[in-house]
C-alpha cells in the first residue's frame, strides 16, 4: 500500500521561527493511520492518548455514553436497529506504530470504579496505564450539551433510545429532531431516552492505575466523594495524569472540578504535595501536568490559555499565554514534549482553535502550528490530547464529536 | 553467417509466438474456469483519502445532506450550515470566541481536483430558503434545485449555477398532504429528466409519494404512492419486519431516480425497500434490503453506473454505513463497501451518492459525519467478499 502520500493538509506558521534561524518541526498527516478497527468497532470521544516505551500508542475514549444510539451504534442497542454496524470499541486500545490494534480492555470492575467519563491517560516507564476520571465534558455547544439527539444510556445499553421510534418523519440528522432522541443530556452518561431512571453513578473524582494488560493496580480518590482544593485524599474531576519515573511520583491535573496540581507516590498513592496558582494568578481549569526530563513541570491552565512551567515543588519558573484571544473553553488542552534529547519543543493541543501549537521550550514562544477545523485527515474537531513517540511522530486524540486518533509524521522523515 | 542468424531469429520468433500463445491459452483457461466457477464481476472502488482539498477560510461543514455531479464533473453539495454548534463554529460567533471555525456557505461546488470553486446559498429576497436544507440536483440546463425537510418546508427552489434565484414551486406551510397538487411535503430529492423536461420529486419527509412536475412551469403532472397506489397520509406507526409490508410509503420517501431505460427507482427508506415504477407510476417490482434495519432504514439514496446500459446500481445505506453494489436488472446485491467510522472510506450516516463521468463515486454524510468523500473507480474486478469493509488504496 502506498502510504507516503503527498499532503497539503498541514499548514505551518513560521512566524517567529525564522528570526532565530531555526525552523520548528513540521509535519504531515498519515491519512491511513490507524488501520480500520475490527468488529465494526467505533471510537467514542477520545480523551487521552499516550505513547509507551515500545512506541505503542494507547488511547482511552468515552465509548457508549458519547455515542448516538439512534444513528451511530445500531448494532449495540436493544433491540438492535442495524445489522452489524456499529458497536462501541472497548475503552482502552493499544496500537503499534503501524496502526495495528494490539490489545483492548477496560470498563467496569468489582475492585475499582470505572469512570463515568474517562479523561487523560498515561503509560509509565514500567508499562502501567493510568487513567483519570474526568467527568462528562461541560462544554457549551458540544454534542452532549445541545443537540438533543439520542445519546445512549449508561455503560449498560438500556434501550434503543429513540431508535425504533425514530419518527420516520424526523429530518435526517436534524438536531431539531428532539422527538427522535429525547431531551438533551446535561449530566451525561445516564440512562435516558425513555429508559427507566436508574440512580446516577457516583461522580468522577479519582485516578486509576492498571497493568498494561488491564489488571487493576491502584485507585486514588473515590467516585462520589470529591475532595476540595486542599484535600490530601480526594480529587474532583481530574483531567490529566503523568508519571515522573525518576521520583516515582504521579502528577494529577485536578482538574475540571478542582483547580490544582496534586502529586502522589506512584506505588502507594500516598499524598505528597499540591499547588493551585502560578504566582498571583490561580489556575482556571487544569487539564494537564507533564514533567520534562530536566524536571520542569508543565501545566495546562486551560481556562486561562496558559502554559505554566514549575519546578517539582511548585515554584513558578515561567509562563506563557497561547492564543490569547481564545475565550470559551480556553486554548491549552494538553501538552507533549518533543522527542529530541533536549526536548526543545512543546506541542500544545488546542481543542478550541483546532490546532496543535508548537512552542520553544526555552522561551515558551509560539513558533508554529498545524491543523485546522474539520473532519478530514489532518483537521480536527476538539483535539484535546497529544503525545509523541521516540521517532518524533505526533499523535492526537479528538474528543466530543471528533472521535479520532491521528498520526502526524515529521516532514522529511522516511517511512 | 547470415543464414544461421536468420535461422536463430526465426527460431526465436517461433518460440516467442509459442510463449505468447501459451500465455494467452493460460489466460483464457483462467477466464473460462472463472466463468465456470461463476465468478461475479463488479466495479471496484478505493477511497481517495486526500480528497477534497482542505476548505478555505477555516470553513467547516454541517450535516452534508445533498449531492449532485454536473456535466463538468464538478461535485455540488448542500449542507446544514445553520446547525453547526457554537463549539465548532466558534469563529462565526460575534465576537469570535476562538480562531476556528467558520460555517461554510450552504452550497459548495468542488472541481475534480477537490478545490472549492463556487459557494452560495441561504435566505434572500424573493424566495423562501428552506428551514432545513435537503437534496441538491443540477439539471441538464445547468440549474440547481434544492429541497427542504422540516417544519413548514413545502417548496422547491431553483437557482442558476452562480446562485441567482430563478423560481420557487410551492409555498412554505401550505402543504395539504400527499394529494396536494400545488405544494410539496418536505421534499427530499429531485431528479430532472432531460428528455421530457419533467422533474421527479421524492416527496418526502411530510408526504408519501413521488410527484412529477413540468421542470419549467412547476405544474403538477402526476403522482403516486407505493405500488402505484393513491398515497394516503395514514400513520402506519413504526416499521416492523415481522409484519407484512405496508401498501404505502413511509416517510421519508428519500429518492426517485430515473434510469436510461425508463424505470423510476424510489427509496422507501424506513420500509427498507426499493420500489421500481414506469414513468407513469405503474408499479414494476420491488427489492427489500437489510430488512432488520429499524429507525432510519436502509434505503437512503441510489445512483446508476455510467455505462449506457447502467448495468450496476449503487445504494447508500446510512444506517448500516455501506454502499451496496447491485446488478440493476435483478437488483441482486453483488457486494458492498464501507463501514462505520471517521477515517477515510468509513461513514457516519452516508446520506447521498452520485457518480461522475469516469465512474468515480462521491458520497456525503449527515449527522456527525459531515463529509464529502470520493471513491476512485478501479475497473471491474472479481467479487471476493460480500462485505468489503473499508476500501483503502492498495
Amino acid at each position: 500500500m502506498k502510504r507516503a502520500l503527498p499532503i497539503a493538509v498541514v499548514s505551518l506558521a513560521l512566524a517567529g521561527a525564522s528570526l532565530r534561524g531555526q525552523a520548528p518541526p513540521s509535519f504531515q498527516v498519515d491519512p491511513l493511520w490507524p488501520k480500520p478497527l475490527p468488529n465494526h468497532w467505533l471510537l467514542g470521544s477520545v480523551t487521552g492518548v499516550a505513547v509507551d516505551a515500545q512506541d505503542h500508542i494507547w488511547i482511552v475514549h468515552r465509548g457508549y455514553p458519547s455515542m448516538t444510539a439512534r444513528t451511530e451504534i445500531g448494532a449495540a442497542t436493544t433491540p438492535k436497529t442495524g445489522d452489524d454496524c456499529c458497536v462501541p470499541a472497548p475503552p482502552v486500545l493499544e496500537f503499534d506504530a503501524a496502526g495495528n490494534l494490539l490489545s483492548h480492555w477496560g470498563g467496569p470492575g468489582d475492585t475499582y470504579q470505572w469512570p463515568v467519563s474517562p479523561g487523560g491517560l498515561t503509560v509509565d516507564a514500567k508499562g502501567n496505564v493510568w487513567i483519570t476520571a474526568a467527568g462528562v465534558p461541560a462544554i457549551p455547544g458540544s454534542a452532549n450539551a445541545t443537540t438533543g439527539r439520542g445519546r445512549a444510556g449508561g455503560p449498560a445499553p438500556t434501550s434503543a433510545a429513540g431508535g425504533t421510534t425514530a419518527a420516520s418523519t424526523a429530518p435526517a440528522g436534524s438536531s431539531a429532531a428532539g422527538a427522535a432522541g429525547g431531551s438533551p443530556v446535561s449530566t451525561g452518561g445516564q440512562a435516558r431516552g425513555g429508559a427507566a431512571a436508574s440512580p446516577p453513578p457516583p461522580a468522577d473524582a479519582h485516578v486509576l492505575k492498571f497493568s498494561r494488560t488491564g489488571e487493576f493496580l491502584l485507585q486514588i480518590g473515590k467516585a462520589g466523594a470529591p475532595g476540595d482544593n486542599d484535600s490530601t485524599t480526594g480529587l474532583n474531576k481530574p483531567a490529566g495524569v503523568s508519571v515522573d519515573t525518576a521520583a516515582n511520583e504521579v502528577y494529577v491535573a485536578d482538574g475540571f472540578g478542582n483547580r490544582r496540581v496534586v502529586v502522589f507516590d506512584a506505588t502507594t498513592g500516598a499524598y505528597k504535595r499540591h499547588w493551585g496558582r502560578a504566582g498571583d494568578t490561580p489556575f482556571a481549569s487544569v487539564s494537564c501536568a507533564k514533567t520534562a526530563k530536566d524536571g520542569t513541570v508543565y501545566v495546562c491552565d486551560r481556562g486561562n490559555n496558559r502554559v505554566v512551567a514549575f519546578d517539582k515543588t511548585g515554584k513558578l519558573l515561567k509562563e506563557a499565554v497561547v492564543s490569547p484571544a481564545t475565550k470559551g473553553t480556553g486554548s491549552v488542552w494538553d501538552i507533549a514534549l518533543s522527542s529530541d534529547p533536549q526536548q526543545r519543543y512543546l506541542y500544545v493541543a488546542d481543542g478550541h482553535d483546532q490546532k496543535v501549537f508548537i512552542l520553544r521550550r526555552d522561551t515558551l514562544a509560539t513558533v508554529g502550528s498545524f491543523g485546522d477545523g474539520g473532519r478530514y485527515p489532518g483537521t480536527f474537531y476538539s483535539v484535546g490530547s497529544v503525545a509523541v513517540d521516540s521517532k518524533g511522530n505526533v499523535y492526537t486524540g479528538e474528543t466530543l464529536e471528533g472521535k479520532r486518533v491521528q498520526k502526524f509524521i515529521p516532514k522529511g522523515a522516511g517511512r | 553467417m547470415m543464414t544461421r542468424r536468420r535461422d536463430r531469429l526465426i527460431l526465436a520468433g517461433f518460440l516467442g509466438v509459442l510463449l505468447v500463445l501459451g500465455l494467452l491459452d493460460r489466460a483464457i483457461a483462467r477466464a473460462t474456469s472463472a466463468q465456470a466457477k461463476g465468478t461475479v464481476m463488479a466495479p471496484r472502488y478505493e477511497v481517495d483519502p486526500l480528497w477534497p482539498k482542505p476548505l478555505p477560510n477555516h470553513w467547516v461543514l454541517g450535516q452534508a445532506i445533498g449531492l449532485t455531479i454536473d456535466s463538468q464533473d464538478h461535485a455540488w453539495i448542500v449542507h446544514r450550515d445553520n446547525l453547526i454548534g457554537v463549539n465548532e463554529a466558534a469563529a462565526s460567533e460575534n465576537p469570535p470566541i476562538a480562531s476556528c471555525c467558520v460555517k461554510a456557505p450552504p452550497v459548495l461546488e468542488f472541481d475534480p481536483a477537490g478545490t472549492v470553486v463556487g459557494h452560495w446559498g441561504g435566505p434572500g429576497p424573493g424566495y423562501d430558503w428552506p428551514e432545513s436544507n435537503h437534496g441538491i440536483t443540477i439539471d441538464h440546463k445547468g440549474n440547481v434545485w434544492i429541497g427542504g425537510n422540516v417544519g413548514t418546508d413545502s417548496q422547491l427552489l431553483k437557482f442558476t449555477r452562480a446562485g441567482k434565484f430563478l423560481v420557487q414551486y410551492g409555498k412554505p406551510g401550505q402543504n395539504k398532504g400527499s394529494n396536494d397538487t400545488e405544494n410539496f411535503g418536505r421534499p427530499a430529492k429531485i431528479f430532472v429528466d432531460a428528455k421530457t423536461n419533467e422533474a421527479y420529486i421524492a416527496d418526502g419527509y411530510g408526504n408519501k409519494r413521488v410527484v412529477v412536475i413540468d421542470a419549467d412551469t412547476g405544474k403538477f403532472k402526476r403522482y403516486w404512492g407505493a405500488y402505484g397506489n393513491k398515497p394516503e397520509d395514514t400513520n402506519f406507526g413504526n416499521y416492523d419486519p415481522a409484519v407484512p409490508p405496508i401498501k404505502q410509503f413511509r416517510t421519508p420517501v428519500h429518492c426517485a431516480e430515473l434510469s436510461n431505460d425508463g424505470l423510476v427507482y424510489v427509496c422507501d427508506r424506513p420500509n427498507d425497500r426499493i420500489q421500481v415504477f414506469r414513468p407513469d407510476g405503474t408499479f414494476v417490482k420491488e427489492k427489500f434490503v437489510a430488512t432488520n434495519t429499524l429507525g432510519d432504514g436502509s434505503v437512503w439514496d441510489i445512483a446508476f453506473s455510467k455505462d449506457p446500459e447502467q448495468k450496476y446500481m449503487f445504494l447508500a445505506d446510512g444506517k448500516n454505513e455501506k454502499i451496496y453494489i447491485m446488478l440493476r436488472e435483478t437488483m441482486e446485491i453483488l457486494t458492498s463497501f464501507g463501514d462505520g467510522g471517521r477515517q477515510p472510506g468509513q461513514f457516519f450516516a452516508v446520506h447521498s451518492i452520485a457518480l461522475d463521468s469516469k465512474g468515480n463515486i462521491y458520497t456525503v454524510e449527515t449527522y456527525e459525519g459531515r463529509r464529502l468523500q470520493k471513491f476512485v473507480y478501479k475497473g471491474l474486478a472479481p467479487v471476493t467478499k460480500l462485505d468489503q469493509g473499508t476500501v483503502w488504496p492498495r
